[in-house]
C-alpha cells in the first residue's frame, strides 16, 4: 500500500527544491508534510519520500527518528508536551506533570485510549522566563499553574 | 541605557515591515549598500561582537575565514535553533523584530557576498518560524529581498529552514547536516564551514542575535557599538534570567553588567523572598556558581577568569530549598537525551551520567559513585567530535566540586534530604 | 615530504599522510576501530586518540594530516587513559556473548581489552540498554545491533562502495542502533564484505555461524574461481575442510572486496568431490588404481590416433585449469597426439550475470590463460561438439565436471557418441557420470598454480593442504600421461613448468614467480 502527496503536498516539494542547491535537503520539510497529510510518519510515508529524493527508506529512516519532532507512531489528537527541564523543573513543571498524568490517567508517553490526548515529557522549549511551559500541538502555553493547565486542556474541543 | 536591539518590542505592529521602517528600518541597509564590504567587516570587528550563541567568538573575525577567491558561491546560515536551557532571547527577536534580523541579514550578506542564507529555527518554535516566514515574504514583496535589492545590483534569497527536534542541531556543523536534510551529526574540524559547509560551499554560522546586531553597527558605527559594552565584549547583551526570580524575562544590558545586579535588581531578586543558593549564569552547559562568586562583571573575560562562561547569556536561578543532585539529575537526562550518539565518549557517557546521578537521587547511590562520577568527566571531556560531551561535564563536575556534602549525604542516608523535590 | 616524529623515532611520508598511516610506517600501532582505508574517515570511535605537542586536546590519528616538524606521542599516561576510557565506555552495554559469537578470536573489542583495558567493569548489568539480536537481515549477514559499536563501516560502505545504503544508524544517543528498513533487507551482491569489515560481531555470516572457532583455521593466498575477475583471496582451512574465503587486498583487481557468489566457491571443493579414480564397466563403476589406470588412459588415446587418425582423437580443456595444466595439455594434445582438436568452452549454465565492479558474466577463472596459450573456443568448440554427435570421436580427454552450458542428459547423449572418454575432474557431474575412466583431480586448494585473468593479469594461487582422497595435482597427471606418450618430461611442479611456460609462450614471456610476486603481472597482450 503506497501513498503519495496530495498536489498542494506536491506542489510544495516543488517549490522547496527551488530554495535549495541538493535535492536530499528537503527531507526535513518533506517529512513534516507527511505528518500534516497522513496524520503521522508511516512506514509507507518514509518509502514515497525515500523515492521521491532518490534515497533508499533506511536513510530516511534514520533521518526521521533521529528528531524527536517526526511521530512515527501516531498520537493523540492533542499532543501535550511538558518541559522537564531545570527552570520549569524549579517552578513546579514536575508536579504538574504528575496532575495532568492523574488528570488524563495517562503516563508520559501514553495516549488516552479515546485517542484525545498523548502526553510527553520534553526538553527545554525555549521559553524559560515564562516557565513552566508547555506546547499542545504547535501552541505554547506559558506560565502554567494547575488552574490554568485545567482550564486549556478542558477548553479544548 | 541604550538599546540595541529591543528599543522598540514593546510595539507589537514591529515586526511588521511598515511600523519597522517608521521607526529608521532598513535604513541601515541603505547605507551599507553604499559602502564596501570590506568596510563592514572592518566595522563589525572594530565592534567587538562575540557571537552571542554561545561561544563568543568574534563575528568580525569569523568573517574573515571565508576564502578570498569567490569562485564558489558563499552562503550564510543563522542559528535560529535556540536550544540551550535557560536560554530564550532569540525567541524574542524573532517574535518582535524579524526585520531586524532580516535586514541584519541583507548588510551582512552584503558584506560576506553571501546570495544565499537560510534561516535554521528549531522546529519547536511554530509560530516564530511563521513570523519570520511573514516578515520574509513583506520583505520580497517590497523589494528588501530578491533580484537587484533597492536597485543595488545585489541579489539575495533567504529560506526558513525549520528543525524539527535536536539541542544537538544548535551546534554549527551539525546544524549545517540537519539543513542538507540528514541526522544532526557533528562534523570532524578541519575542514571548518568557511572553507567546506552547506552543500559543501564555504559557509559563515551567526546566531540571530549576533546578526541582529549588524544594523545599529552600520548606523552608528562599531566603536560606538563597542562603547557599550567593555574592551573585549562590545554592544548590549539580550540576557534572559529565569528560575526563582521575581521577575523572569529578557532583559537587554551592557556586555559588561554585573551579574549579581542582573538577578536582583533587573530581575527582582529571588522569589518568595528565599535566599539564593546557586546560579547557572550562562546556560545549562555552564559551570556553576554559589551566591559568594556571583559579584562579577558579566562579560566574557571576566566570566572565564573565574572557571565559568557567560555562554549564550541565560542566567538560571537557583534558590535554597533546591536540590542539586535533583536539578543535576533533570540536566544529566537533558544530555543523555540530546547526545546525536555518534561518537562513543558523549553517546555512553551521558548515559552512564544520568544514570548514576539518576540513582543517588533516588537513594540508590552507591560508595564511589561520585569518584566515579568525576572519573567519567575525565575520560569525556575533550575526548569528542563536538563540545555536547563537555556540555554534559562542566555542570556534573561543577555541581559536585561546589555541592559535594548533599551528594554525600543523598549517598549516605540513601535518600534525597530534600524528599525528592525542589 | 614532512617529517612526523612519533615516539621519539622519525619518520618521513608522503604529503597528505595521516598521523595513524603514519605510525604504521613507524612500526607504532594505534589502535582504532572507525578508521578502513578504503572508506571516508569518520572519526567516531575516538580510540586513536593520541597527544600532539603545542596541541591542548587529545586529537584523533585517522583524520589529522601529518604537517612537518609534528611531534606526537601514543605512549603517555594520558594516551593511556583516554584509550581505556574510550574502551571502557564502548563495552558498557557490551552483551557478554563471547562463549557464542562467531567473532571471538578475531574481534576488535577481544584484541584491544587485551592490550590497553583489562579493567574490571564499572557498570551495572542490570542497567544494560538491549538491543535487537540474532537479526537476518539478508544477504550472507545476520545482525547482532546489541554487539554493534557503532563505528559506521557497514553504513559506509554501503554508502560508498555499493551506494545500496540498506543500512543506515536508528534513533539517537545510547539507543542508536544500525538496522534495515523493514522489508528491506540487505539487496547487493557485495553484503558478505560486511562481515569482514565489522570489527566486532555485530555483523557476521550466515554461512560460517557457528561453524568453527577461528583460531583452529589456517589460511593460504589463493585466487577466487568464480569468474574471470581474479579476486585475490585468503583461504581459510582446518585440515582439509574449507570454512570460508575472505578477501585479501590488491587494489590493481579488488581493492578489500570480493562477491557474495565468490564468497561460496569454496562449498565445492568440499563437496561432491571425485576421490578415486575408477572406470566404468558395463555401466557400473570399478574402482582403479592410478598405477594401471595411468597407463590405460595414454594407450587408449594413443591407440584411437593410430587406428582411425589423429583427427578421431579430441582434448576438451577447461577454463577452471591453471596456466600450467593447459600449457602441458596442450602440448600432450598437440605434440604427443598430434590432434588439431583442441578447444574449450567458457560458457557456463547461469544468468552470465556482471556488473559494473568486480563481476565478470565470465564465471571461470581462467579463459583468458586458455585464449592465451592459444586454445580456441566459441566456434571451434561449437564444430567439435557437432563432429563428436556425429560419432567422428573414437577418444575424448575431458578436462573439467562440466561441458559448457550443457544439461546432465545432453553431455550423458553426446558423449554417449564416444567409445573412451576419459576425464579429469574434481567434482561428481554431467561429465563424471557420462566418463568411460574418471581421474580425480586436486581442487585449487589442493595445488598451486597461475590464473590469468580477464584483464589479462597472471596470479599465483598457492597450495593449501594435501588433495583429499586419492585426487592427484593434475600437473602430475599431465606429466605421467604425457611421459607414457613419450614426451620425456621432467617437470618436478607447477614452478617448473611456468619457467617453460615463460620461455616459449610471447604473452608471459620474462614472466617468473617472483615478478608476479604477491600482487600479480599482466600478461603481454591487448585487452
Amino acid at each position: 500500500m503506497s501513498v503519495a502527496f496530495s498536489e498542494t503536498g506536491r506542489a510544495e516539494v516543488e517549490r522547496l527544491l527551488t530554495r535549495y542547491p541538493e535535492r536530499k535537503a528537503v527531507i526535513l520539510p518533506a517529512l513534516y508534510l507527511a505528518q500534516r497529510e497522513f496524520g503521522y510518519v508511516s512506514d509507507e510515508a518514509i518509502v514515497y519520500i525515500a523515492g521521491l529524493v532518490g534515497t533508499s527508506p533506511a536513510e530516511i529512516e534514520g533521518v526521521a527518528t533521529f528528531y524527536t519532532m517526526y511521530n512515527r507512531k501516531p498520537v493523540g489528537k492533542y499532543h501535550v508536551q511538558i518541559c522537564r527541564n531545570i527552570s520549569c523543573s524549579l517552578l513546579g513543571a514536575e508536579h504538574l506533570i504528575e496532575h495532568v498524568s492523574a488528570k488524563l490517567g495517562v503516563r508520559p508517553g501514553e495516549t488516552t485510549p479515546d485517542g484525545k490526548f498523548t502526553l510527553t515529557k520534553v526538553e527545554c522549549l525555549g521559553s524559560c522566563g515564562t516557565a513552566p511551559v508547555m506546547q499542545v500541538n504547535d501552541d505554547y502555553h506559558e506560565n502554567l499553574t494547575v488552574e490554568s493547565i485545567d482550564r486549556i486542556l478542558d477548553q479544548l474541543p | 541605557m541604550e538599546t540595541v536591539l529591543t528599543t522598540y518590542f514593546v510595539n507589537e505592529r514591529y515586526r511588521r515591515l511598515d511600523t519597522y521602517r517608521q521607526y529608521g528600518g532598513y535604513e541601515a541597509l541603505k547605507k551599507a549598500f553604499a559602502m564596501d564590504p570590506g568596510q563592514i567587516i572592518d566595522e563589525v570587528k572594530k565592534a567587538n561582537l562575540r557571537g552571542r550563541g554561545g561561544a563568543g567568538f568574534p563575528a568580525g573575525v569569523k568573517w574573515g575565514f571565508l576564502p578570498k577567491d569567490l569562485s564558489r558561491p558563499r552562503v550564510l546560515v543563522v542559528n535560529a535553533d535556540e536550544g540551550e536551557p535557560g536560554t530564550f532571547k532569540d525567541r524574542l527577536i524573532m517574535t518582535r523584530g524579524p526585520h531586524l534580523l532580516i535586514e541584519g541579514i541583507g548588510i551582512s550578506c552584503f558584506a560576506l557576498r553571501a546570495h544565499a542564507c537560510w534561516i535554521y529555527i528549531r522546529g519547536e518554535f511554530v509560530r516564530e518560524a511563521r513570523i519570520v516566514d511573514d516578515a520574509i515574504a513583506e520583505a520580497y514583496a517590497a523589494g528588501l529581498l530578491g533580484k537587484n535589492i533597492l536597485g543595488s545590483g545585489f541579489d539575495l534569497d533567504v529560506t526558513v529552514h525549520r528543525g524539527a527536534g535536536a539541542y544537538i542541531c544548535g551546534e554549527e556543523t551539525s546544524l549545517i547536516n540537519s539543513l542538507e536534510g540528514k541526522r544532526g551529526w557533528p562534523r570532524l574540524k578541519p575542514p571548518f564551514p568557511a572553507s567546506v559547509g552547506a552543500f559543501g560551499l564555504p559557509t559563515i554560522v551567526n546566531n540571530v542575535e549576533t546578526i541582529a546586531d549588524v544594523p545599529w553597527i552600520i548606523t552608528h558605527g562599531g566603536g560606538t557599538f563597542a562603547a557599550l559594552g567593555v574592551e573585549k565584549n562590545g554592544g548590549t547583551r539580550l540576557i534572559g534570567v529565569s528560575g526563582a526570580v521575581n521577575r523572569p524575562g529578557v532583559y537587554e544590558l551592557s556586555a559588561g553588567v554585573n551579574l549579581k545586579d542582573i538577578i536582583y535588581h533587573h530581575a527582582g531578586g529571588i522569589k518568595d523572598g528565599k535566599k539564593l543558593k546557586a546560579v547557572i549564569p550562562g546556560g545549562s552547559s555552564t559551570p556553576v556558581l554559589r551566591p559568594d562568586e556571583i559579584d562579577v562583571s558579566y562579560d566574557i573575560e571576566s566570566m572565564g577568569k573565574i572557571g565559568t562562561m557567560a555562554g549564550s547569556g541565560g542566567v538560571i536561578v537557583i534558590p535554597e530549598g533546591a536540590c542539586m543532585v535533583r536539578s543535576l539529575s533533570v540536566l544529566m537526562n537533558f544530555y543523555a537525551h540530546e547526545s546525536c550518539g555518534q561518537c562513543t565518549p558523549c553517546r555512553e557517557g551521558t548515559g552512564w551520567l544520568k544514570r548514576i546521578v539518576g540513582r543517588i537521587e533516588e537513594g540508590k547511590g552507591r560508595e564511589g559513585d561520585v569518584e566515579l562520577i568525576l572519573d567519567l568527566c575525565d575520560n569525556m571531556m575533550g575526548r569528542t567530535i563536538c563540545p555536547l560531551a563537555d556540555a554534559a561535564v562542566m555542570p556534573a563536575q561543577s555541581f559536585i566540586w561546589k555541592f559535594r556534602e548533599e551528594f554525600d549525604r543523598h549517598i549516605g542516608e540513601q535518600k534525597c534530604p530534600y524528599g525528592n523535590r525542589f | 615530504m614532512p617529517i612526523l616524529t612519533i615516539n621519539g623515532m622519525n619518520v618521513d611520508v608522503p604529503q597528505g599522510t595521516t598521523i595513524l598511516n603514519a605510525a604504521k610506517e613507524a612500526g607504532v600501532e594505534i589502535p582504532h576501530y572507525c578508521y578502513h582505508p578504503k572508506l571516508s574517515i569518520a572519526g567516531n570511535c575516538r580510540m586513536c586518540l593520541v597527544e600532539i605537542e603545542k596541541f591542548p586536546k587529545l586529537q584523533t590519528a585517522c583524520s589529522t594530516v601529518v604537517n612537518d616538524g609534528m611531534v606526537v606521542r601514543t605512549d603517555t599516561e594520558k594516551v593511556r587513559k583516554a584509550v581505556t576510557g574510550v574502551l571502557e565506555l564502548m563495552l558498557i552495554h557490551h552483551p557478554i556473548d563471547c562463549p557464542i559469537c562467531d567473532q571471538s578470536g578475531e574481534c576488535g573489542l577481544q584484541n584491544y581489552y587485551m592490550k590497553f583495558g583489562l579493567h574490571k567493569s564499572r557498570y551495572a548489568l542490570e542497567e544494560k540498554v538491549h538491543k535487537k539480536k540474532v537479526q537476518d537481515i539478508g544477504g550472507q549477514i545476520v545482525l547482532d545491533a546489541e554487539r554493534c559499536i557503532l563505528c559506521s563501516r557497514c553504513v559506509r560502505f554501503l554508502d560508498e562502495v555499493t551506494g545500496t545504503r540498506e543500512l543506515h544508524f536508528f534513533n539517537r544517543g545510547d539507543h542508536s542502533e544500525i538496522s534495515i528498513f523493514p522489508s528491506r533487507p540487505l539487496d547487493n551482491n557485495y553484503t558478505g564484505n560486511l562481515a569482514d569489515i565489522c570489527p566486532v560481531g555485530a555483523l557476521t555470516s550466515k554461512d560460517f555461524r557457528f561453524k568453527c572457532r577461528v583460531w583452529f583455521l589456517k589460511a593460504f593466498d589463493s585466487i577466487c574461481t568464480g569468474c574471470s575477475q581474479g579476486c585475490n583471496v585468503d583461504a581459510h582451512h582446518k585440515g582439509d575442510i574449507l570454512y570460508r574465503l575472505k578477501p585479501r587486498w590488491n587494489d590493481a583487481v579488488n581493492q578489500a572486496w570480493m562477491c557474495d557468489f565468490g564468497r561460496l566457491t569454496y562449498k565445492a571443493m568440499n563437496e561432491a568431490r571425485l576421490l578415486t579414480p575408477f572406470v566404468r564397466e558395463e555401466g557400473a563403476r570399478k574402482v582403479a588404481a592410478w598405477g594401471s589406470l595411468l597407463p590405460d588412459v595414454a594407450f587408449r588415446l594413443k591407440a584411437a590416433a593410430d587406428k582411425g587418425g589423429t583427427d578421431r582423437v579430441a582434448v576438451i580443456a577447461s577454463p577452471q585449469s591453471s596456466n600450467e595444466e593447459l600449457y602441458l595439455l596442450r602440448r600432450l594434445a598437440t605434440e604427443l597426439l598430434g590432434t588439431r582438436n583442441l578447444v574449450f568452452t567458457h560458457r557456463v549454465a547461469g544468468d552470465g550475470f556482471a556488473d559494473d565492479f568486480l563481476i565478470q558474466a565470465d564465471k571461470n577463472p581462467n579463459s583468458r590463460g586458455a585464449r592465451l596459450l592459444g586454445i580456441p573456443d566459441g566456434a571451434a568448440f561449437d564444430a567439435l561438439a557437432s563432429k563428436i554427435a556425429a560419432g567422428g570421436i573414437d577418444a575424448l580427454l575431458v578436462f573439467g565436471n562440466v561441458l559448457g552450458v550443457l544439461s546432465e542428459e545432453e553431455t550423458a547423449a553426446l558423449l554417449a557418441n564416444v567409445p573412451f572418454v576419459a576425464q579429469v575432474g574434481t567434482n561428481e557431474g554431467p561429465v563424471s557420470k557420462a566418463a568411460t575412466a574418471v581421474l580425480p583431480s586436486a581442487s585449487v586448494a589442493e595445488r598451486g598454480g597461475t590464473f590469468t585473468s580477464h584483464v589479462g593479469r597472471v596470479q599465483r594461487f598457492r597450495f593449501g593442504f594435501p588433495a583429499r582422497g586419492k585426487a592427484k595435482n593434475p600437473i602430475e597427471i599431465l606429466v605421467a600421461l604425457g611421459n607414457r606418450l613419450g614426451a620425456g618430461w621432467t617437470f618436478a611442479g607447477e614452478a617448473s613448468v611456468f619457467r617453460a611456460l615463460a620461455e616459449s609462450e610471447a604473452p608471459f614471456a620474462g614472466m617468473s614467480y617472483d615478478s608476479i610476486g604477491m600482487f600479480g603481472q599482466e600478461a603481454k597482450c591487448s585487452k
